[in-house]
C-alpha cells in the first residue's frame, strides 16, 4: 500500500488535472460558470429559508436556513462525491483503457472537486454567518480536522463503490436509493433531539442517539458541523477520535479494495 | 531522468500468456449473480479466448523495436500488458524506466476542454507535474503546428489534429521508453515525416521506441529490430527485413492457399499459347534457399525455376521470361540465348532456372511471363502471359521512384577518376 501511495503521489500532477477537469467540465456551457458554486449554496439557503420560515415555520430552531444549511452541506460533499465517483472508473473508460496511471486518481479526483465546491460553499456560508452576527465557536478552529475527516470518509466510500461499480453496475442504481434514505435516516433537516432517545425493540432498549453516532459517521460529522458553526459549542475531542477511527478504517477497507480488484478494471470497462 | 544503461534490457517479457473471458452478456448485475448462486449447472456464458501465448521476447535500451502482425494477432493487447494498463494471466513482465504510451486517437484527451488545457491533462497521465508541463509548453504546442486551434476544444479537431497533439505531447514527456500503436499513419506526410525526426533525435538521446505498425515499409526504414507476432505467438524476431519478409510471405501463401493451388494457365483464357512441343509444366519463383516464394525484396536472390516437359527429342530450345509492372510496362524479357546458355536439346522432363543475384526491381506488384520457343523464334512451344503475380518489397535498400535499382554509385566530381580507391 505504501508502494501505491508514493506512486500516487508521483502521479500528483494527474490529479490536479483531473480536478480542475472536473470542475471545469461541470461548468463548460454555463453562462455564470465557476460562480454557480456559489450561487448553488445561496438558492439552497433562499429555498430551505422560504420553505421553513413562511411555508412550515420551525419555531424551535432560530435561524433555521442556517442549521439546515450547517448540515445540508456537508451532506452535499458527501452525496456529490459518492454518486459522482461511483462512475468514475467506468466513466473514463477511454483512459482506464488506453493509459497506465494509478486508477484510484480517477474517485479521488471526483471526491476532491466535490470538496472544493464544498469549501466554496462553506466560504458562503462564513458570510451569511457574518451577516447574520452568528457567533461562533471558539473551537473553529478544527473545523480543518472535521473537513479532513469527512474527506476520508468519502474518499472510503468512494473508493469501495467505484471499484464495485465496474463489476455490477447496480451499484450506482442502488446508492441512488440508499442515498435518500440515507439523507432521511441521518439528521439534516430535523436536530437530532427530534428522534426518541431510547426506543424498545424485542424487549432490548436502544439508545436511538448512540446508535445514530455509532453506525452514520455522518451524523457524528454533521453534529460536528453543528457545534462549532451553529450552536457555538465546543466539540467533544473524545467524540471526534471516535468517529476519526471509524471513518479511517472504512477508508482503508475501501483503499484496499480498490487496489485488489483494480488491475482487472482495464478488461471490465 | 533516463534509467540508467546497465546493459539489462528495458522490456522483457518471460512466457507471457494473456486470456480474456468475453461475456456473452454484456451487462452484469447483482441480480444475476444472485441467480448463479442457485443455478446447478454454471453456464456462465463466458468464453475463454487467450489473446498472448507465451509470448518471450526482450527489448534492450536504445532499440526501436517493430511488431507487425495481422489484425488480432494480440499486438495492441502486448503493448497495453507492456505499459501496465493490463496484468498477464500468467508469465513476467518486467519493464524498466518510464514508459509513455499513444495507445489510439485521443486517449487520454478531454472533448470538451481545449488544446491546451488537454495538454496539460495528458501529460500528467503520463505522469509530468504541472511545472514540468509549463516547461515544455511552447515546445509541444510549437511541435504540434495547432496554432490558433490551440485553444479551441478539442471535440472540434480532426483526427489529425488529434494525433498531432498526441504525439507532441508524448514525445516531449521524455519517456525512457515510448508505445506507439499505429496512430501515426493518420497524420498527412509532412507531420509523419516530423514524427519519424523526432524519433530519430529521441531514439539519438537514448529513447527507446516499441512501434505496432501495419506499414512495413516504416519498420523497416526506422526499426533495428522486429518481431512478427500472429495468434497471440511469436512468429519471428529478428532483423526487420527478415521478420518483413517472412511475414509477408507467409501472408502471400495464406493467400495462395485460399484462391487455391495456382493452376496454370489454360488455352482458353487466352493467355497461354503454342504448340506444345514443349511445355512448362511448372513455374516457380524461389528465394536464395530454392524455397518458393511469392514475395521478394530488392536486392536479394530470385530464382526463376521452370520444369518443362518435352515431347519426344526438341533441339536447341530457348527458355525465355519477361517481367511487367502492373501498369502492364514490360520491364525486361531475358531468355536463354541472350544469356549465352545454349541448350542442344531436350527430351523428357527437365528444370531450367534463371538467377538473379541481387534483384534490380524496386518495391512493387509484377507478372511474370515465361516462354519456351525455337532458335529462330518462328516456333512457340509454350507462352504463360503475366501468369504469375509476384512482389517485390523495400529491403535494407533506400532506394524508391521507378521500377529498377540500377546499381550505379554516385561519386562527387566528374567522376573520371574511376572509385578513387
Amino acid at each position: 500500500m505504501l508502494q501505491h501511495l508514493r506512486e500516487l503521489w508521483n502521479y500528483r500532477g494527474l490529479l490536479y488535472q483531473l480536478v480542475l477537469r472536473e470542475l471545469k467540465a461541470r461548468y463548460k456551457n454555463s453562462v455564470l460558470g465557476f460562480f454557480w458554486s456559489l450561487l448553488n449554496p445561496l438558492g439552497m439557503m433562499l429555498v430551505f429559508g422560504f420553505v421553513f420560515t413562511v411555508m412550515m415555520p420551525n419555531t424551535q430552531l432560530p435561524k433555521f436556513p442556517i442549521f439546515f444549511l450547517c448540515g445540508y452541506l456537508p451532506w452535499q460533499f458527501l452525496s456529490g462525491g459518492v454518486m459522482n465517483s461511483i462512475t468514475s472508473v467506468v466513466g473514463n473508460s477511454n483512459l482506464v483503457k488506453k493509459v497506465y496511471f494509478p486508477l484510484e486518481i480517477l474517485p479521488i479526483s471526483t471526491v476532491l472537486a466535490a470538496l472544493v465546491n464544498f469549501l466554496l460553499a462553506l466560504a458562503v456560508l462564513f458570510v451569511v454567518l457574518l451577516v447574520t452576527r452568528t457567533r461562533l465557536s471558539p473551537y473553529i478552529w478544527l473545523l480543518p480536522l472535521v473537513i479532513f475527516i469527512q474527506t476520508c470518509f468519502v474518499l472510503g466510500i468512494a473508493l469501495f463503490l467505484s471499484a464495485l461499480n465496474v463489476f455490477y453496475r447496480d451499484t450506482i442504481m442502488i446508492m441512488d436509493i440508499v442515498m435518500q434514505a440515507w439523507f432521511f435516516l441521518t439528521p439534516v433537516f430535523y436536530p437530532i433531539e427530534i428522534l426518541p432517545r431510547s426506543m424498545v425493540v424485542l424487549g432490548m432498549t436502544l439508545d436511538v442517539h448512540r446508535l445514530m453516532y455509532i453506525f452514520n459517521p455522518m451524523a457524528s460529522l454533521i453534529a460536528a458541523y453543528r457545534d462549532m458553526l451553529y450552536w457555538g459549542y465546543r466539540t467533544d475531542f473524545d467524540f471526534l477520535l471516535r468517529t476519526a477511527l471509524t471513518v479511517f478504517v472504512i477508508l482503508i477497507v475501501g483503499y484496499w479494495f480498490f487496489l485488489r480488484v483494480s488491475p482487472r478494471f482495464a478488461e471490465e470497462v | 531522468m533516463r534509467a540508467v544503461d546497465d546493459g539489462r534490457p528495458l522490456v522483457d517479457l518471460d512466457r507471457v500468456s494473456k486470456r480474456f473471458i468475453i461475456h456473452l452478456e454484456q451487462q452484469r448485475s447483482f441480480q444475476e449473480a444472485f441467480i448463479r448462486l442457485f443455478q446447478k449447472d454454471r453456464d456462465t456464458g463466458e468464453r475463454e479466448f487467450w489473446s498472448l501465448k507465451d509470448v518471450t521476447f526482450s527489448v534492450a535500451k536504445g532499440d526501436c523495436f517493430g511488431i507487425i502482425g495481422p489484425n488480432g494477432s494480440g499486438k495492441s493487447t502486448m503493448l497495453k500488458i507492456i505499459s501496465g494498463i493490463l496484468q498477464p494471466t500468467s508469465g513476467e513482465v518486467t519493464t524498466r524506466g518510464r514508459i509513455a504510451s499513444l495507445l489510439e486517437l485521443g486517449s487520454g484527451f478531454h472533448p470538451d476542454l481545449t488544446g491546451r488545457e488537454n495538454i496539460f491533462l495528458n501529460a500528467s497521465v503520463h505522469g509530468l507535474t504541472r511545472t514540468q508541463v509549463l516547461e515544455r509548453l511552447d515546445d509541444i504546442i510549437a511541435f504540434s503546428e495547432l496554432g490558433d486551434f490551440i485553444d479551441m476544444p478539442i471535440r472540434h479537431y480532426s483526427s489529425g489534429m488529434y494525433v498531432r497533439l498526441g504525439f507532441a505531447v508524448a514525445i516531449h514527456t521524455e519517456p525512457d521508453l515510448l508505445l506507439v500503436d499505429e496512430v501515426l499513419a493518420v497524420g498527412d506526410a509532412s507531420f509523419q515525416l516530423k514524427c519519424l525526426e523526432a524519433i530519430g533525435e529521441f531514439r539519438a538521446n537514448g529513447g527507446t521506441l516499441l512501434l505496432v505498425s501495419h506499414d512495413l515499409g516504416t519498420v523497416q526504414a526506422i526499426c533495428n529490430r522486429a518481431m512478427w507476432l500472429e495468434d497471440g505467438q511469436v512468429q519471428a524476431v529478428g532483423s526487420p527485413t527478415d521478420v518483413v519478409m517472412a511475414y509477408l510471405n507467409q501472408v502471400a501463401e495464406k493467400h495462395d492457399a485460399e484462391a487455391g493451388a495456382r493452376p496454370l494457365p489454360s488455352l482458353e483464357h487466352g493467355r497461354r499459347w503454342g504448340t506444345g512441343k514443349v511445355s512448362i509444366s511448372k513455374v516457380e519463383l524461389c528465394d536464395v534457399n530454392g524455397t518458393p516464394r511469392r514475395v521478394f525484396v530488392t536486392g536479394a536472390t530470385m530464382l526463376v525455376r521452370l520444369t518443362y516437359h518435352a515431347e519426344g527429342r526438341v533441339a536447341d530450345p530457348i527458355f525465355g521470361l519477361a517481367i511487367h509492372d502492373q501498369a502492364g510496362t514490360h520491364i525486361c524479357g531475358p531468355n536463354s540465348d541472350f544469356g549465352g546458355l545454349h541448350i542442344p536439346y531436350v527430351e523428357g522432363e527437365g528444370v531450367v532456372t534463371y538467377a538473379m543475384p541481387s534483384l534490380p526491381l524496386l518495391e512493387g506488384s509484377y507478372w511474370l511471363s515465361v516462354s519456351t520457343h525455337n532458335r529462330e523464334d518462328s516456333e512457340m512451344y509454350d507462352y504463360h502471359d503475366r501468369a504469375y503475380p509476384f512482389r517485390v518489397h523495400r529491403g535494407a535498400s533506400r532506394e524508391r521512384y521507378g521500377l529498377v535499382a540500377l546499381g550505379g554509385a554516385w561519386v562527387a566530381g566528374d567522376g573520371k577518376q574511376g572509385h578513387g580507391t
